[in-house]
């Protein structure tokens, strides 16, 4: 006897189509990269970070010298975020360079948009993988620092002057995150292979940050930095937490507006590659 | 008198191309209740017809409605009402197919418990109940076939599109899947749009057939019209000059057209080898070799086309 012959019940019911139809696309994405034990080892990384600066902050506290030479103030916190900024670079290659590059080599793609989603619940299914990602390590644990600073030092963060860091903190975390997540994802695309994708993504990061190095440091030419994804975000860290570094002296105007001239070519990208329908003219 | 059965999808005069290749030519016909076969050679514009249903394509003239809307306008309405199983690869590295499945039926809008329900039910009625907790990745081509359909059934859709379903199939493989179609369009009720290049496979499963060529309907109706009429082949070889014998067989109701190696001969019901041997030898030309053949899908389109095939 066929085996099908065990039945086949019809489903009557039909509700209305939900609003967040992106998040189970989320949903198992991140919970099939969070399967990984590996991954879940890189994610522990950045809390080494976190707790190096959780000791300044206690060491500033009970240490004046210390304090002296590592001052825990506003800024500890955009140095923080720009630490932080190397790993949701690491994080968003190993855990989601192959979001769309999957899918694409699989034939996954059909599989969602034969189905009641826009292209647009699809890109922002898969966008917020890395972007929960690469908040995770920048805007968790930068709160949470800033919640340690309030609590260990009140004397020296529970200020009326000081409460721009908060927000300082949240507007750069989701910089940071959604610049990295847009241009982890838009490569993505332009591949089948993850393998590819990965490498396209830190190749593209680091040889614009070692032009940028040649060009700001054999050639003197200081709009260089603009060349640089990691140097423009940083330099947005640098003007929101009044921090100094001479490397990226330009305005940090210049570096929001190639940081926002990206993120519309990634979206560019994005729309032009996913497609249910590969049109070869 | 018959029943009028309301067509679910209908469409009049679409045209559809990429870039500078016209795929659909203007075409104009519906896809009623129950099985209907998409038939047709390939590039005859059959995956590009289920695409712009499914919403993926625009079309550059004419209209398509399924379910009385416009798959272009409303594609989330009338993709929810599909089930759509893809000729390529599908499957999501990582997932099992019980969990594939199921996220399958919650994309579509199930909720999250029935989803996973649902799954488990399909898949054993596909066959795949002790595998289902396998990774996709691990399965032979004919499970991954069957994934690609519980995926597409597991919403419980109104019209369900099988594109190729029997591609890469070994022939006890083809045979349990066109089976399982069949089953899921008479003993279930679902209607279904098959799409094939063989003709075997939309004969087993459809009642109804739309033929496909270079982007032309070149025929639509009921399948037994197109295979009912269909004659007994052979190739022949003769030796010498076979025209008069060719010709007092068509004046006899047979059909004929060159072959690879010889005539291939489309002999009228009642007629058999017998009648080429006699005529042969009225005619005095020598039979050298005379095998019965099957008919191609070439042969059903040329009647489908109305060609007189000897020319």
């Amino acid at each position: 006897m066929p085996i099908y012959d065990q039945g086949y019940r019809r489903y009557e019911a039909r509700a209305p189509l939900r609003k967040a139809r992106f998040w189970p696309i989320t949903r198992e994405a991140l919970r099939l990269v969070l399967l990984r034990r590996w991954f879940l080892v890189l994610l522990t990384f950045p809390l080494g970070v976190f707790l190096w600066y959780v000791g300044r902050i206690y060491l500033a506290t009970q240490i004046p010298e210390f304090g002296r030479i590592l001052p825990a103030d506003g800024r500890l916190f955009g140095e923080f975020l720009n630490v932080e900024i190397v790993f949701t670079i690491l994080l968003s290659i190993f855990g989601a360079s192959g979001l769309v590059a999957t899918d694409l080599r699989t034939g996954a793609i059909l599989a969602y948009l034969s189905r009641p989603l826009t292209r647009r619940d699809y890109v922002l299914g898969k966008l917020l993988v890395p972007l929960f990602l690469n908040l995770a390590v920048t805007l968790v644990p930068g709160l949470l620092l800033y919640g340690v600073g309030l609590s260990l030092a009140p004397a020296l963060f529970l200020k009326w002057e000081l409460a721009w860091i908060g927000p300082a903190i949240v507007a750069h975390a989701f910089s940071i995150s959604l610049v990295v997540s847009l241009l982890t994802l838009a490569i993505s695309s332009l591949s089948r292979s993850t393998r590819v994708a990965g490498l396209g993504l830190f190749g593209m990061i680091a040889g614009l940050e070692m032009m940028r190095l040649i060009l700001q440091f054999a050639f003197r030419q200081k709009y260089a930095m603009l060349l640089s994804v990691q140097a423009d975000l940083r330099a947005i860290g640098v003007a929101l937490f009044g921090l100094t570094d001479r490397n990226l002296a330009v305005a940090w105007g210049w570096a929001a507006l190639v940081l926002a001239l990206l993120s519309l070519a990634c979206l560019a990208v994005l729309r032009s590659r996913v497609r249910a329908v590969e049109i070869v003219t | 008198m018959g029943e009028v059965r309301t067509p679910l999808v209908e469409f009049d005069d679409l045209a559809v191309s990429y870039g500078l290749v016209q795929a659909l030519a203007g075409v104009t016909g519906a896809f009623l209740p129950g099985p209907t076969g998409l038939l047709g050679p390939n590039g005859a514009g059959k995956t590009t017809l289920l695409k712009t249903l499914l919403g993926f394509l625009t079309p550059d003239r004419g209209r398509m409605t399924a379910f009385g809307k416009d798959p272009t306008r409303e594609p989330l309405e009338v993709r929810r009402r599909l089930g759509y199983m893809p000729e390529q690869d599908c499957h999501i590295p990582g997932m099992t197919a019980s969990a594939f499945v199921a996220f399958a039926g919650e994309l579509s809008g199930l909720p999250r418990d029935e989803a996973i329900s649902r799954a488990h039910e399909v898949l054993y009625y596909v066959g795949l109940g002790e595998a289902r907790y396998r990774n996709v990745e691990t399965y032979s081509t004919g499970m991954k076939q069957r994934v690609k359909l519980a995926q597409a059934l597991v919403h419980d859709p109104d019209l369900l599109l099988l594109d190729e379903p029997t591609n890469g199939l070994d022939p006890q493989g083809r045979e349990e899947m066109l089976a399982l179609i069949r089953d899921i369009a008479t003993r279930r009720g679902m209607s279904l749009i098959l799409c094939s290049h063989l003709l075997h496979d939309v004969e087993r499963v459809c009642d109804q057939v739309i033929v496909l060529n270079q982007g032309q309907i070149a025929r639509q109706g009921e399948m037994r019209e197109l295979t009912g009429a269909r004659k007994q082949v052979f190739d022949v070889r003769f030796k010498g000059d076979a025209t008069a014998v060719l010709t007092d067989l068509k004046d006899m109701g047979a059909d004929w057209r060159e072959g690879d190696d010889g005539v291939r001969l489309f002999l009228p019901e009642g007629q058999g080898p017998e009648t080429v041997f006699r005529v042969a030898q009225q005619c005095g030309v020598q039979v050298r070799r005379l095998r019965p053949g099957a008919e191609t899908l070439e042969d059903v389109f040329l009647r489908a086309l109305g060609h007189e095939i000897q020319d």
